[in-house]
């Protein structure tokens, strides 16, 4: 379960909060859609979820575990894709892999075991000798996915993890949202696909500049909107409204 | 025209770095200012040392030549070796950015004709060529200056001269460069060209190395001058000669106030300018076109072998010593890292190792050396053991570059579960892993040729892994506190990094410094223990203890 209360955050060189006030509970067995225009927000969050960045205000719990307080054994019960990964070009894929499973506590079998059926069910298994640095960015991505489950996580979470991917690995990869979610774990991701929002979130969150705009299942933004579009209309109008309420 | 300004600006920004105008109305930011304060001192302390040695070049050269009447060559073997100079850095410069990122591709892609292009990169490597070439050129104009009293017209030819020699060395540069990136494929790769343009380099520098020492001790022989640097036959002549550039820049400054002189010049602008004008006219469509498939990769598959490579490569380690290995291979296999950094040990034995063999026998032959090689017997050797070995030690750069050097993958390291203070402490491993390395190699060689008995060997390995030690230490605090976060090109984390110049020159200082008081006081080699060892220990072990404490708050503090 993840739990951010009140989280706050203001970049050193910026007069504007990144974050303001932001509150979120994803419990376990839920698939968390986490949408958003272009500097919303949304990494911001994830940063300060993962332990990237220190909120100014607020809380972090990880299956009720306090990230400030208790911070490792916060982090070890996330696995986390990032949105950038360009990483560690000069280690070889199997080398990566390895030095995650270490950092984790990962033994040898299970290590094993999930690195197999991961990279092979992302077509990268046969890549792992190779430099990062010879992978293209969808490679990279899914490189980043399979090693945050080499743990296998109760808290799964991604940065714009469709970003590089082809259609096959990208239904790869929501059917694992779905597995995962099925088997009573967290999954927490940010996206700019309303379609892949739309068909995986249980529940979402809308943020704009820096605030939640909305927060529910789709059904319930529909019926606060009154209308019956698709998601896409919906994300616009809320967003929209943001905008002109700010000018 | 306009395209051509505009490129050529950018990749004047991208080469160098070169930080953004501030915005109108900006803040002015004291922290800021103090970098870019400090920034120009370091800056100018290389060019005042980059001066003096080419001025002692050039003075050394004009004093050995000017009793036999000759000085007149210093001014053919300035223009040979400004040439032979940009040449060397030209080169390598040309290579390391033939294909600087995917943006190149980018322009392939609008409407920029390739002359355009080539052209833009030309002039943007040609204006650092130029700078190094007036300068050497310029020291060397003040030393004949100060000496001869030339007539004002000198000063201007020589200085047109400079900014004409590095045209066709560049333009040489890249005729051997782009026909050869058309057809040979393994060159069209970053890690093959680093590691090429390295070698060379480094083959380059210690045969400039070679020339130098050897020339510094035939100097000391009018019997080898007479031979070799007077009249029509001489050696030097003959390869002044050879290449039309330095001849016409001889007969320029030779009579500066004659038509020979102004006619030389002209000479010299024309064939200076004929070189670069051909390689852009002839060669800028094979250059845009041997740009494509620089981004390429070729993936080794596993095939039916994956499985069993994972059950032989997958197996489990204590989390630190996988946090140190990850140090070790991000450095080590980055040529750039690895040739400015740990490969330092090496390489600066290998450079005073030629100094040492070439002019030995002008060592051997000097008085002063005699007592002074009696000195080192009697104890002194081993301080200077300690001190060669604190150098090797504490000059690759490995600590004081740790926290810039990661500045990418940072976000995604301090998502995962480990604490700060391990973290940082895995990179201060390494460091002292290439310490030991270092003063092993530093105390060894000089040990050896000094034949030190084991008790000295002990106490001055003792002392320079201590001080090595506290150095490499010292690295990594000042990196924790000040890294450098924001950059494209990996080779700024280190070469570009203010943290790795001051730590060089800490060390130097703290060696020198040393020295210094270890001689000027007569320590005994157990004092010299008892202070260069015992208390730089104790000084790492007090430094040590609260270091995880602040590695983890600066961590937490960085904003990624």
């Amino acid at each position: 379960m993840i739990e951010l209360s009140g989280i706050s955050k203001t970049y050193a060189k910026s007069a504007v909060k990144a974050v303001d006030g932001l509150s979120v509970t994803v419990k376990d067995g839920e698939i968390f859609g986490f949408l958003g225009p272009n500097g919303a927000g949304k990494t911001t969050t994830i940063k300060a979820l993962t332990g990237v960045l220190k909120a100014d205000e607020g809380s972090v719990r990880i299956d009720g575990v306090d990230l400030t307080a208790e911070p490792i054994a916060a982090k070890r019960r996330i696995g986390y894709v990032t949105d950038n990964p360009e990483l560690f070009a000069r280690l070889k894929a199997a080398e990566y892999l390895n030095f995650v499973a270490d950092i984790y506590g990962v033994g040898d079998a299970d290590r094993r075991e999930r690195t197999a059926r991961y990279a092979g069910l992302f077509g990268i298994k046969d890549a792992l000798a190779a430099s990062i640095g010879s992978f293209s960015h969808g490679m990279k991505q899914k490189l980043l996915v399979t090693a945050s489950l080499l743990h296998d996580p109760a808290n799964w979470i991604l940065d714009e993890p469709m970003v590089g991917l082809d259609p096959k690995s990208a239904f790869n990869l929501k059917e694992l949202m779905r597995e995962r979610a099925a088997a009573g774990k967290t999954v927490f991701f940010s996206t700019h696909v309303m379609e892949v929002a739309e068909k995986l979130c249980d529940r979402l969150a809308i943020i704009n500049r820096g605030k939640i705009v909305f927060i529910g299942a789709l059904a319930e933004l529909k019926a606060l909107r009154g209308a019956d579009g698709s998601l896409e209309k919906l994300f616009l109008e809320l967003v929209d409204e943001g905008e002109g309420a700010q000018a | 025209m306009k395209v051509f300004l505009s490129l050529t600006g950018l990749y004047l920004k991208s080469f160098y770095n070169l930080p953004a105008k501030a915005a109108k109305g900006a803040k002015f930011d004291p922290k800021t200012a103090l970098k870019t304060l400090g920034i120009g001192l370091l800056v100018l302390l290389v060019v005042g040392q980059m001066g003096f040695i080419f001025g002692a070049s050039n003075m050394a050269t004009y004093e050995a030549l000017a009793p036999l009447g000759l000085q007149g060559i210093v001014l053919l073997n300035v223009a040979v070796i400004a040439t032979v100079l940009t040449l060397a850095i030209g080169f390598l410069t040309a290579l390391s950015t033939y294909f600087m990122n995917d943006m190149e591709l980018q322009f392939l892609a609008m409407p920029i004709k390739p002359r355009e292009l080539f052209a833009a990169k030309f002039a943007a490597i040609y204006l650092s060529e130029a700078a190094i070439s007036v300068f050497f050129v310029a020291t060397a104009l003040v030393i004949f200056g100060i000496k001869e009293a030339p007539h004002p017209l000198f000063y201007i030819w020589g200085f047109k001269a400079a900014l004409l020699l590095p045209l066709p060395a560049l333009a040489i540069s890249y005729l051997i460069q782009i026909p050869l990136m058309g057809f040979a494929r393994f060159l069209k790769n970053k890690q093959a060209i680093l590691l090429i343009g390295g070698v060379i380099g480094l083959v380059m520098a210690l045969g400039f190395n070679i020339y130098y020492q050897t020339m510094l001790g035939r100097l000391q022989d009018p019997a080898w001058i007479a031979a070799n640097m007077a009249g029509p036959d001489a050696l030097l002549t003959k390869l002044g000669r050879s290449y039309p550039p330095a001849y016409l820049t001889w007969r320029a400054l030779s009579a500066p106030a004659s038509w020979d002189a102004v006619l030389s010049l002209l000479g010299l602008a024309a064939v200076c300018v004929a070189g670069p004008a051909l390689v852009i006219l002839g060669l800028s469509g094979r250059y845009a076109k041997s740009l494509v498939g620089f981004n390429e990769s070729h993936i080794k598959k596993l095939g039916a072998g994956a499985d069993a490579f994972l059950r032989a490569k997958l197996v489990k380690r204590p989390a630190f010593l996988s946090l140190v290995a990850r140090e070790l291979r991000m450095m080590n296999r980055e040529p750039m890292y690895m040739l400015n950094g740990p490969f330092i040990i090496v390489l600066m034995p290998v450079i005073l190792g030629i100094m040492v063999v070439v002019q030995r026998d002008a060592f051997l032959g000097d008085p002063d050396m005699a007592g002074l090689l009696a000195m080192m017997q009697g104890g002194a050797g081993a301080i200077v053991a300690a001190l060669s070995g604190v150098f090797l030690g504490s000059a690759t750069s490995i600590t004081c570059t740790s926290l810039s050097r990661d500045a990418k993958a940072l976000p995604y390291l301090k998502s995962l579960p480990i604490s700060a203070g391990r973290y940082m402490l895995a990179k201060l491993v390494h460091g002292l892993a290439f310490a030991a390395f270092g003063s092993a190699m530093g105390v060894g060689l000089v040990a050896y040729a000094l034949r030190l008995g084991l008790g000295d060997i002990a106490a001055a390995f003792g002392a320079a892994l201590a001080m090595g030690a506290l150095l490499n230490l010292g690295g990594l605090w000042l990196d924790t506190a000040n890294p450098r976060l924001r950059w494209d090109n990996p080779i700024a984390a280190m070469k570009q990094n203010p943290n790795a110049v001051i730590a060089i020159f800490g060390a130097m200082g703290l060696a020198g410094g040393g020295g210094y008081l270890a001689f000027t006081t007569g320590m005994s080699t157990g004092a010299f223990a008892l202070w260069f060892g015992l208390v730089p220990a104790a000084a790492f072990v007090a430094l040590l203890l609260p270091y995880p404490r602040y590695a983890a708050r600066r961590l937490a503090a960085i904003e990624v």
